[in-house]
């Protein structure tokens, strides 16, 4: 396996490739696992413990061994930093066509540190990277810096694709986001405002080579494979022409929605259904990432006969909504009319900001404001200008979004970081403890979606290495009660029964560790999901990986592989001090019960600790610290990383 | 002979053309629903609602809810009244 990494370093302007050696991908696999090792490797010469904002962070980007190559399958990119926002572990992943031309110009992994003296961006070609101003492209959202480095750059010798921040970048909005090619978005944890404090505006590449493979008959006959497989599952072409708005009325028939700020767990309105999407919206659908075989993107163009509320975005077009995109807007915010819920994902996309902080962020002061807790002083304080907070009102919502774009007065301030931070700091501010109307796991934002139901899912946003996350271990088994599935894993059927905690610590682990396979090898979590090939990725796409790499592992060392990946982001996070009092809800979902959907009365903390012991327990790591132990370590091959924690009193010697 | 309910979405309403319908089963039971709904709705369905063998329910992105929020399996009693969502699953995005 070959694959090279260049090193930029902002400060110096120094541009060094290194060639990685294949050890590399027989321990950390590709994608996210070497990101992580990376980013390891970077803290043990620099303060893991510095502002993220600094120089001393650190930006990644990484794609996996699957990417280029024809898979069908490899269709992501990572990208991996200290989260300025939670100030931990922080990464995302995107798909489109940056991470495969990152390839064909000739690099697997980018690794920026230090801060460059004025805004540039990063320009790979065919194996050569510069560093050049940008000047010219500093002010400009993601949409005009992609069209304007498109003009700059040419088609020749291929497109040009992009990673580009906004202005909230620039402005170290701690949950600014990455946005690539315009469209698709890097969204968690803060990787914009991490460009942002390193000057570094944007990544642009063009490529006109090709990706080697260990073994080209044996990928193709894979590949094929896998066409054939999506080709005959029919669920496959309902998913297509909606993408994951085919959740929306699953979710409502269930009662899984966030709605105001998850007071609720169900839409209001008629409108927000994928049928209304697809009669009223959907013009074509295109293929979502040059080697994806399943295509589930579509665009929109809105033409004014849509809806009233439409009229006002005629002419607008961009992708279709994503499910979170609908469920932080149509849910969080109870935005009820299509038009606008579309419109809500264009600006968050141009703004380069994480809808899921965004809309827990403004869902926060909503809430606040519909129980009176808000005077007009308090009001007036906030906003430096009249405003009102009404749910579902779209001037509102893009005068809030631009608050916290512009950091223009104090609720842009001190919601920045999301909303667990800006509950925090405004509760301090007013000597008043508004923590219950704030949706966390971890210190994250939730992602818009009602938990209390399923508890892995809620242990998921205990444990996420990169805070309160489903896309780190997504629960499948126990949210669509796979009995087949808890029975080949665990020899039993509790994991797939949503009524008893045993098996969901144990069911967390093992999709956690299954996801960071996914995650390295670079494949979309969706194609999983839909399971056109069988669920478990240690053995279908495991054969995949070892076509690319010629790295043959058997399933459970593959288990082994992803369970090392996962070993590594803790750790970085216990290096930070993080112990199990960190791995912990808010108080709504500890507490208040549901009362929608198919499961009424449902309240976290009837079995959080239970399915927490569980997880520590299958993870070999101490229940009583949450810190991880010396003897698994060492058995996963990590005696080095069991070292360094040792060094900083973060492990425990069992 | 009771009578339940099929709640379609995403695919299976595609292919039902319908939101939701009724039917009359001789056995309480989901295999005979099944039965009802690829003999109704052909091969399309059959691909959708049935693993590749025929023996079994799909699960390849696809979830199948009673009311009480329990997924169903073949095997599995129905319900006078009971409503079957057929859907597909996904989660997240």
């Amino acid at each position: 396996m070959e694959s090279r990494l260049l090193h930029v370093n902002l400060s110096t302007g120094e541009l060094r490739i290194e060639q990685l050696s294949h050890a590399i991908f027989e321990r950390w696999i590709g994608g996210s696992g070497i990101n992580n090792w990376i980013m390891w490797e970077h803290f043990l010469k620099h303060d893991v413990n510095c502002d993220p904002r600094s120089p001393d962070n650190i930006f990644v980007f990484g794609v996996g061994p699957l990417a280029g190559t024809g898979s069908g399958s490899g269709i992501k990119g990572r990208i991996t930093f200290k989260s300025p926002c939670y100030g931990i572990f922080g990464d995302s992943a995107a798909g489109g066509k940056f991470p495969y031309m990152v390839r064909f110009a000739g690099f697997d992994h980018i690794a920026v540190t230090g801060k460059a003296p004025r805004p540039v961006y990063l320009y790979l070609c065919d194996g050569q990277a510069e560093i050049r101003d940008a000047s010219h492209l500093w002010g400009k959202n993601t949409a005009e810096t992609h069209a304007a480095l498109n003009a700059e750059l040419g088609d020749y010798p291929s497109h040009v694709h992009t990673l580009t921040i906004s202005q909230a970048g620039e402005n170290q909005v701690g949950i600014a986001a990455v946005v690539s090619d315009a469209s698709r978005i890097h969204a968690r944890g803060g990787g914009g405002c991490v460009m942002g404090s390193k000057n570094l505006k944007a990544i642009a590449v063009q490529g006109s080579g090709g990706v080697r493979v260990a073994n080209p008959k044996g990928m193709l006959e894979w590949s094929r494979g896998f066409r054939a497989s999506i080709d005959k599952n029919e669920a496959i072409y309902g998913f297509k022409r909606r993408g994951t708005l085919g959740a929306v009325e699953m979710y409502q028939h269930i009662g899984s929605h966030f709605w105001r700020n998850n007071q609720g767990n169900m839409f209001r309105g008629d409108e927000i259904r994928s049928d209304n999407w697809v009669k009223k919206y959907h013009k074509y659908s295109e293929v979502c990432s040059a080697d994806c075989f399943i295509a589930c993107d579509g665009r929109y163009k809105i033409d004014g006969t849509e809806s009233e509320k439409a009229k006002k975005y005629v002419g607008e077009t961009f992708r279709r909504p994503e499910y979170l995109t609908t469920g932080s807007a149509a849910g969080a915010l109870d935005i009820r009319d299509w038009a606008e819920v579309a419109h809500w994902g264009k600006i968050t996309n141009d703004y380069g900001i994480d809808n899921q902080d965004l809309s827990c962020s403004i869902s926060f002061v909503m809430e606040l404001h519909q129980h009176g807790l808000l005077s007009e002083r308090d009001i007036a304080e906030l906003f430096d200008r009249p405003q009102s907070l009404e749910w579902g009102n779209m001037e509102d919502i893009e005068a809030l979004i631009e608050d916290i774009v512009f950091r223009r007065n104090l609720f842009g301030e001190l919601f920045n970081d999301g909303p667990y931070w800006g509950a925090l700091r405004y509760s301090q501010r007013t000597g008043r403890n508004f923590m219950k109307y704030s949706i966390y796991g971890k210190g994250g934002a939730s992602f818009t979606e009602e938990m209390r139901p399923f508890p892995t899912w809620m242990n998921n946003m205990a444990v996420a290495s990169r805070g309160a996350d489903h896309l780190k271990g997504i629960g499948l088994i126990e949210k669509f009660q796979r009995r087949d599935l808890s029975k080949r894993y665990f020899g039993r059927l509790e994991a797939a029964d949503l009524s008893t905690p045993v098996l969901k610590g144990a069911c967390t682990a093992v999709v956690e560790n299954q996801v960071a396979l996914l995650n390295s090898y670079g494949v979309c979590l969706f194609h999983w999901m839909l399971d056109p090939a069988g669920y478990a990725p240690e053995e279908y796409y495991g054969r995949a990986f070892a076509e690319v790499t010629g790295i043959d592992r058997s399933p459970e060392e593959l288990m082994r592989d992803g369970e090392r990946i996962c070993n590594l982001e803790k750790a970085f996070n216990s290096r930070l001090g993080l112990r199990r009092e960190h791995d912990t809800i808010c108080e709504r979902w500890m507490f208040e019960p549901t009362t929608e959907g198919m499961y009424p009365g449902k309240v976290a903390a009837d079995m959080f600790d239970t399915v927490l012991d569980e997880y520590y327990e299958w993870r070999g790591w101490d229940k009583a610290s949450g810190l991880q132990t010396a003897s698994r370590l060492e058995s996963l091959g990590l005696g080095d990383v069991a070292e360094v924690l040792a060094a900083d009193g973060a492990l425990v010697r069992a | 002979m009771i009578t339940v309910h099929a709640q379609y979405q995403s695919r299976f309403r595609e292919i039902t053309s319908v939101e939701r319908e009724s039917f009359e089963l001789e056995q309480p039971l989901v295999v005979e629903l099944a039965a009802r709904l690829t003999g109704k709705y052909g091969p399309q369905m059959q691909a959708l609602l049935m693993d590749e063998d025929g023996q079994n329910l799909n699960t390849r992105g696809t979830l199948y809810l009673n009311s009480r929020g329990e997924r169903v399996y073949l095997e599995d009693p129905l319900q006078d009244g009971d409503t079957i969502y057929f859907m597909v699953g996904i989660a997240g995005g």
